[in-house]
């Protein structure tokens, strides 16, 4: 526990951010229109304004709680960002299999329950998995596998 | 058209084979993914949202709606058994569910919860049966700004009812409602905050936000923490037989928690979680022996678990009648319906009763297979609850990543899972809840369309919205509630100190 809430203060400040970001992004890009015309920019500048506004106030109220620590997982974190951005990068080029393959390995590194025995085994029964659901199932018309070259 | 002409067109439509298969497959999945820990209705619905572009609409949304009704089933099993609640809304049932189990009586337990279950929906659905088209009545006189400020009431309801931090919701229903707004401007095509990306000119898919958020987040969350369950017990159909004692004290439990989650379901903000609180909360107050509640008291898991059920059907009632999603499951829901290019709201029972009638109908026979399914079936779903969450939740990634990207072919798609991934997890981690922001995405466009329109037809005065009677009722509910929001965010000292003033 620390005696300030360091959650708000970093997401209240992130909201503050983004808020007026997006507040000042729509008063200088878009049209802002009247009251009577509202132009494309007018709502998204209020909100942004609002949003910023709330963010203040979470990051100042967070000053005067205690909040409890926070523990990100890292490796889990990696693990499974790591495996969603192979499949988006290899499917394109690849094919439906080689990518749920890559997937698996890539998210299997998050937890020591499986070894590498396990990783093939779990890649193969997901692979046949997914081509039962959605090829079979489904018949979502997916390559299953390619080569670019 | 007549009440009885609309069941009839609604049983045609519901006995329909397509619709019956995916109806089938909707209960069986919900019933499947309630008995996992750690995948909860939200995920499911999320999960399979990729699914339903490759049906038409009507069997989508009855296979979506199976998915969540029946997850409320399958949730309580793992709850009972194991002490661990499947769903959130199924964690009351653990409080009396699981001390029977361990008094051997988990078989009465798994076939009274069920039953209650069944009742309990049963209930819900006549209400929605009986009361939709009166609503419709109502809401057909709406005009923009009852729409907008029964929009703002809506969001506000849901993300300061039953949140932790009603200014953190009231954040992320704004920051949603901004997210939303992503894409070309309606009236004048520009396209806004998409920087000059092409893919976003359409705006943020719902399924990548929805799949990013509680699918691929979640999944970081739980990797090591969820333990998967060990049983040893045989339920057998002679251990579900209940004593003279249980049938009892089964019927005035039921129906009170039938009424209870009926309340609770159709109100914005709350849902199954706190109908079947207020549920076991009651029993125990006008319960004559009270100190059996805990120890495995028949009531106290029947009308909590009558009550989410009971709740799960009447949150349709404002989502299909008025279009305003009272819960995230619902904004999926409704997302779903724009997918396949519905307007959610009032006209959608005239314009589409066989969609709207269809779903109710097969509402029933979901209702009927879950009893089927959870009954003589329960063994298989004991068996579930020994899959390891390490082996899952590859899976779930599997099915999140080929799910997106099957809808588009769009590799784009996959990335902004990934990328709402990770916002949800840092989310997660600064204590910011993202159901409040899918509800705000979902409504975000519609809320400034029928703005626009009311500040058009007002000549840009803001009084409209206090001259028409029924948005100045929103407004000031609105305003009682975001008082009330703020007074829950003050600081503890200064409140306790103010309480002591008094």
């Amino acid at each position: 526990m620390y005696t300030r809430d360091y959650r708000d203060l970093i997401g209240g400040g992130l909201l503050l951010l983004f808020g007026l970001f997006v507040g000042f992004h729509a008063l200088t890009s878009y049209d802002i229109g009247t009251l009577r015309h509202m132009g494309p920019g007018m709502f998204p500048a209020w909100l942004g304004f609002v949003l910023a506004g709330i963010g203040a106030v979470i990051m100042v109220l967070g000053l005067f709680h205690p909040g409890d620590r926070i523990e990100p997982h890292y490796r889990q974190f990696i693990a499974v960002i790591l495996g969603v951005m192979v499949f988006a990068v290899t499917v394109g080029a690849f094919g439906m299999i080689p990518a749920v393959v890559l997937l698996t390995f890539a998210a299997v590194l998050a937890d020591d329950k499986l070894g590498v025995v396990g990783a093939v085994i779990l890649a193969v029964v997901l692979s046949v998995l997914a081509l039962l659901i959605f090829r079979v199932g489904l018949r979502v018309p997916l390559q299953m596998f390619k080569w670019p070259f | 058209m007549g009440f009885f002409d609309n069941l009839a067109l609604g049983l045609s439509v519901a006995f329909s084979w397509s619709n019956l298969f995916w109806c089938f497959v909707g209960v069986t999945l919900g019933t499947f993914i309630g008995v996992l820990p750690g995948i909860g209705a939200l995920a499911a619905v999320s999960l399979l949202l990729p699914v339903t572009f490759h049906l038409d609409p009507t069997s989508a949304l009855v296979m979506l709606a199976g998915v969540y009704y029946g997850s409320a089933y399958g949730g309580s099993t793992a709850s009972i058994l194991l002490n661990l609640p499947g769903t959130p809304s199924s964690a009351v049932a653990c409080l009396d569910g699981y001390p029977m189990s361990r008094q051997g009586r988990a078989g009465v337990a798994l076939l009274m919860s069920a039953l209650g279950s069944f009742i309990g929906g049963g209930i819900g659905i006549l209400l929605m049966m009986l009361f939709s088209p009166l609503i419709v009545d109502i809401a057909l006189r709406f005009g923009p700004a009852e729409y907008f400020t029964m929009m703002v009431l809506g969001l506000i309801a849901a993300s300061t009812i039953s949140t932790a931090s009603p200014i953190k919701g009231i954040a992320m229903v704004v920051l949603g409602v901004l997210l939303g707004l992503v894409g070309s401007d309606i009236e004048t095509g520009t396209p806004r905050l998409a920087f000059n990306l092409p893919e976003l000119f359409d705006g943020i898919s719902l399924v990548a936000i929805a799949m990013g958020l509680f699918g691929v987040s979640e999944v970081i969350a739980s990797i090591k923490v969820i333990q998967s369950g060990q049983i040893d017990k045989k339920i057998t159909f002679r251990s579900m037989i209940p004593t003279r004692d249980d049938v009892r004290r089964f019927w005035f439990p039921m129906l009170r928690g039938a009424g209870i989650g009926s309340f609770f379901g159709a109100l914005p903000g709350t849902g199954g979680v706190i109908a079947s609180f207020v549920a076991y909360a009651v029993e125990k107050k006008v319960s004559s022996e009270p100190e059996r509640f805990g120890r495995g008291a028949i009531e106290g898991l029947v009308a909590p678990e009558t009550a989410n059920n009971a709740a799960d059907q009447t949150a349709f009632i404002p989502t299909m009648t008025l279009g305003i999603p009272g819960s995230v499951v619902m904004a999926l829901m409704i997302g779903a319906m724009m997918i396949h290019g519905i307007a959610p709201g009032p006209q959608l029972m005239t314009k589409n009763p066989d969609l709207f009638w269809g779903l109710i109908m097969s509402f029933w026979i979901g209702n009927v297979l879950l009893l089927v399914l959870n009954i003589p079936l329960i063994g298989v779903w004991v068996r579930v609850l020994l899959i390891p969450y390490h082996v899952l939740y590859p899976a779930v990634l599997m099915f999140v990543c080929i799910g997106v990207y099957s809808i588009n072919n769009s590799s784009f798609d996959v990335f902004m899972v990934m990328l709402f991934g990770g916002v949800g997890y840092v989310m997660r981690l600064v204590d910011l809840q993202p159901a409040p922001l899918l509800l705000g995405f979902v409504l975000g466009p519609l809320m400034e369309e029928n703005l626009r329109r009311a500040m058009l037809i007002s000549r840009g005065e803001f009084i409209v919205f206090l001259q028409r009677p029924i948005s100045a009722v929103f407004i000031v509910i609105t305003f009682v509630l975001l008082a009330w929001a703020l007074w829950n965010a003050l600081p503890r000292r200064s409140r306790g100190a103010a309480e002591s003033a008094r």
